[in-house]
């Protein structure tokens, strides 16, 4: 009777509407930031006030860049709105893929500091420059969460504040700027417990370490993700927001219209901006989504707090800006060691090994793309190989040199290019086997920031099952403990077992069932 | 580039038209009488001046009734002009441009905006300490651009001013601008800089670029990233104060027009001040046909669109109108000007800012 009564309902319902919102012809097609999505109930509200839906599909900071200034994106879209366009703006010939652009809010990426850890740093009640949150990095005072700067505007964001700061250049960065910093950048990058290729996620991940009883100092982030942690209420106690007073930098979400662009998209994309510019739609986006507001007309309340902020220049050059990714990569930050735990079964044959395949030499430089520039193995990475059939293989690991890494790159090409597949998934067996490297490195090097990525196309048929790995994973020492497994959904993935795998660990799943070359670059962001 | 130039020309023109034949026929409806209908190509700045109500109707009793299409000015003078009774750039080197192209010999200044800096009484009184900024005994604020030049030849950062509390930032003391490569205000600015640095002289010829080249190319890449237009960063100026930067460079009739409308949005201790020398925005209608003619001389003579002119924050031949306004607002009468050069030629200009904009690509 009730489902009769709900498919009375449902039928109704579909009778009331003249379409299915995917061919509603009233609709501006836009390439986002993933971080947009919560501005979801504005955009429902916009709808209903305006008529005009603005349909978001998300992609990565790179990614989207990518498809700009190709010209892919205008195939699709009519617009872009990400958190910044500066960086895309670096790129020759992008001023005749974009046109008109205009700001819908705006956030710093300012940091987020636990209260014990403000108190005992005077944080609290001063705020501090770059140089002193530097040399409390230095002295492990403070410890801290930050995203990927190669996969995360946040963490681009902080990258280039703090740069800018340690050179003490007052003007836009240059080359030698980002040279000369390097050792005291090393020295702050040393300090970090935390990364993640999203501002979100990094959000969700400092909180699971506060909550678990291993808590770190803090973290960078965009002011509107770290009001947003505070209003969770989930921590024992709020973070203090501190702005550093040398310098931030702002995102400001301009809506972008694309050229080539239809008449009809143009009129929605007016519509829509002239909406969310509102006073009255200002007010809800920044009590709702902690973004400040564009317009005079709303003043930021209370809890946007840091008096005069000082807007840090942005470089002109898109050789600066890659400079500082790169140097970041291969020489300030932490060096990863990253373990690849990857099935071979016979089930991987034909087009899963040839995926699997290309992905990893994608990574080994093969992907000449801007995403795949950042996201090769970088320098001073030391990357291991655990392929699994019927039970784990003997793992290879290689040393990628700093200065010239194009020879190992080159050996870790020739040994992906020899696989086969065939026989058995024993699947946890083979992440044992890594979690055994990954205790041993931990142990060696533990300056090293070390992940495991794990794909298996599904069900494990042999060895060691989820309940034996679960007891051998809670015998593990916690320094091992806290690698965290990446499991990359494949196939027939045995999703629900992955998914825990990902929570017992710390990490997350990836879904690479549609393109997993854009997963394997996308983790690259959390290693 | 030319492709969407025309293609946004004339999007806009479709929304445009669209408010403006709303607003039309509601009068029409009233009066019985019919309009002859006008079409000119304007500054994207004027658009809210043609599309102000009491513009529209005081064009009407005319028996005009005015379409207009915003584009940047720098575009205007690129643009294909056929069906176009009259274009209205906002300097007189883009005018000229236009003449040039047209083969048309009349021009019409109906208004003219100086080019000015939003800032804030804390950070002018910090400058005087520097001897960059001085307050004139009417109360009102001059930047010396010379000072302003051999301070920014010298890297000066803000920290570096002595009892600094108003601004203490590691950043350089640079006026903030839009992108040369778009933007008229920043060509003004550009104007204003090279002659100061060329030695108190005009920039005549295009010989005459490379001496001043580094100088005013570091004024714009040492800001770091630029937005496109004017527009952009008078609105951060006005949503984030201090936080967004010290000094922005703007129009006067930017800053006038927002107090005029009394919007809250200009907040205590914004203050706008005058380079010294400064630019006039020289806003120049060229006729295109003789109802372009009849505008421009509407334009320049009819006292109701003076005066509405005025309420949008620009200078016309009535000194009074602009002081009345200021007066109506409660805001002190904005400064005669003393010390204004006047731009390069058009091409002078483009070559500087070409040159300029190919520093980003380097």
């Amino acid at each position: 009777m009730k489902a009769l009564a709900l498919a009375v309902l449902l039928l109704a319902v579909a009778g009331c509407s003249p379409s299915s919102p995917e061919d509603d012809p009233n609709t501006l097609r836009v390439l986002a930031g993933s971080e947009l999505a919560d501005l979801q109930p504005i955009l429902d509200e916009l709808k209903r006030a305006t008529g005009v839906r603005v349909k978001l599909t998300y992609t990565g900071t790179l990614d989207g860049v990518e498809q700009v200034y190709s010209g892919q994106a205008a195939a699709s879209y009519d617009a872009i709105w990400f958190s910044s366009n500066r960086y895309l703006q670096l790129h020759g010939g992008v001023d005749q893929r974009i046109g008109i652009q205009t700001k819908v809010m705006s956030s710093p990426v300012v940091l987020g500091v636990r209260q014990p850890v403000a108190k005992s740093l005077g944080w609290d009640t001063k705020r501090p420059t770059w140089t002193e949150i530097a040399d409390a990095a230095r002295a492990r005072t403070f410890t801290y969460g930050m995203t990927n700067p190669s996969a995360s505007n946040s963490g681009f964001s902080a990258l280039v504040s703090l740069t800018s700061a340690l050179s003490g250049s007052g003007s836009a960065l240059t080359e030698p700027e980002v040279t000369g910093a390097a050792p005291q950048l090393r020295e702050f990058f040393a300090a970090q417990a935390l990364t993640a290729g999203s501002s979100g996620w990094l959000a969700d991940a400092f909180e699971r370490r506060v909550r678990g009883g291993d808590p770190i100092g803090g973290l960078i982030n965009y002011e509107s993700v770290l009001l947003s942690l505070n209003a969770r209420g989930t921590l024992p106690e709020p973070l203090v927001l501190v702005y550093p007073t040398d310098g931030v930098v702002t995102a400001d979400y301009p809506l972008t219209m694309l050229t080539g662009a239809s008449a009809e998209a143009r009129g929605r994309y007016d519509t829509a901006v002239e909406y969310l510019r509102r006073p009255e739609v200002q007010r809800p986006i920044m009590e709702r989504t902690y973004r400040r507001p564009v317009v005079p007309q709303v003043a930021t309340d209370g809890r946007f707090g840091g008096g005069t902020l000082v807007e840090v220049p942005f470089p002109v050059h898109l050789d600066v800006a890659n400079a500082l990714i790169q140097s970041f990569n291969d020489v300030t930050r932490r060096p990863p060691s990253t373990i690849y735990v990857l099935d071979l079964s016979g089930s991987m044959r034909g087009e899963r090994i040839d995926a699997l395949k290309s992905a990893m030499l994608g990574l080994s430089g093969a992907d000449s793309s801007l995403s795949g520039r950042f996201s090769r193995f970088h320098g001073r990475e030391q990357v291991t190989l655990v392929t699994f059939s019927s039970q784990p293989a003997n793992p290879l690991t290689f040393v990628v040199p700093g200065d010239a890494p194009q020879p190992v790159l080159d050996e870790i090409r020739d040994v992906v290019n020899e696989w086969r597949a065939g026989g058995d998934t024993a699947l946890y067996d083979a992440l044992v086997v890594a979690y055994e490297i990954a205790a041993e490195q931990v142990r060696a090097a533990p300056e090293r920031v070390t992940t495991i990525v794990l794909l298996s196309d599904g069900e494990r048929t042999s060895g060691r099952d989820l309940a034996q790995f679960r007891d051998f994973y809670r015998g593990l020492p916690p320094p091992t403990r806290a690698v965290p497994v990446f499991p990359v959904l494949f196939g027939e993935s045995a999703e629900s077992e992955m998914a825990e795998v990902a929570s017992l660990t710390g990490g997350r799943t990836f879904d690479g069932r549609s393109a997993l070359a854009t997963a394997f670059k996308e983790i690259r962001g959390y290693q | 580039m030319a492709v969407r130039r025309v293609f946004s020309v004339v999007l806009a023109a479709v929304l445009v038209v669209g408010v403006i034949v709303a607003i039309v026929v509601g009068r029409e409806r009233g009066s019985g009488q019919s309009l002859e209908t006008v079409r000119g190509v304007v500054g994207s700045e004027k658009a809210p001046f043609f599309a102000d109500p009491d513009v529209v109707a005081a064009f009407a009793a005319h028996g005009l009734r005015v379409t207009v299409d915003p584009a940047g000015s720098r575009q205007i003078s690129e643009i294909d002009l056929a069906g176009y009774d009259f274009a209205f750039p906002s300097s007189f080197p883009l005018a000229e441009r236009v003449q040039r192209k047209q083969g048309v010999t009349t021009a019409y200044a109906p208004f003219y905006s100086p080019m000015a800096i939003a800032s804030f009484a804390p950070v002018m009184q910090l400058l005087s300490r520097a001897s960059i900024a001085e307050r004139m005994p009417d109360g009102h604020w001059v930047v010396d651009v010379e000072a302003y030049l051999a301070a920014a030849r010298k890297n000066l950062r803000w920290d570096q001013i002595p009892g600094n509390t108003a601004y203490p930032a590691r950043r350089n003391v640079l006026v903030t601008t839009t992108h040369p490569r778009d933007s008229n205000s920043a060509a003004m600015y550009a104007s204003v800089v090279s002659y100061v640095a060329n030695g108190n002289a005009i920039v005549r010829d295009i010989g005459g670029v490379p001496k001043v080249l580094d100088e005013v190319s570091a004024l714009f890449l040492g800001q770091g990233y630029l937005e496109n237009s004017t527009e952009g960063p008078f609105e951060s100026y006005l949503a984030n104060g201090l936080s967004y930067s010290p000094l922005v460079w703007v129009y006067e009739a930017q800053f006038l027009g927002r107090q005029f409308r009394r919007d809250g949005s200009i907040r205590d201790g914004m203050v706008l001040a005058y380079p010294s020398p400064t630019v006039l925005s020289k806003h120049t209608l060229v006729p295109l046909g003789d109802d372009g003619d009849r505008v421009g001389r509407l334009l320049t003579q009819d006292p109701e669109l003076l005066r509405l002119a005025a309420r949008h924050g620009f200078r016309t031949a009535d000194a009074n109108a602009l002081a009345n306004f200021a007066a109506g607002a409660g805001v002190d009468p904005p400064p005669p000007l003393v010390d204004v050069v006047d731009p390069p030629s058009y091409q002078v200009l483009e070559t500087m800012l070409d040159a300029i904009s190919r520093r980003y690509q380097q």
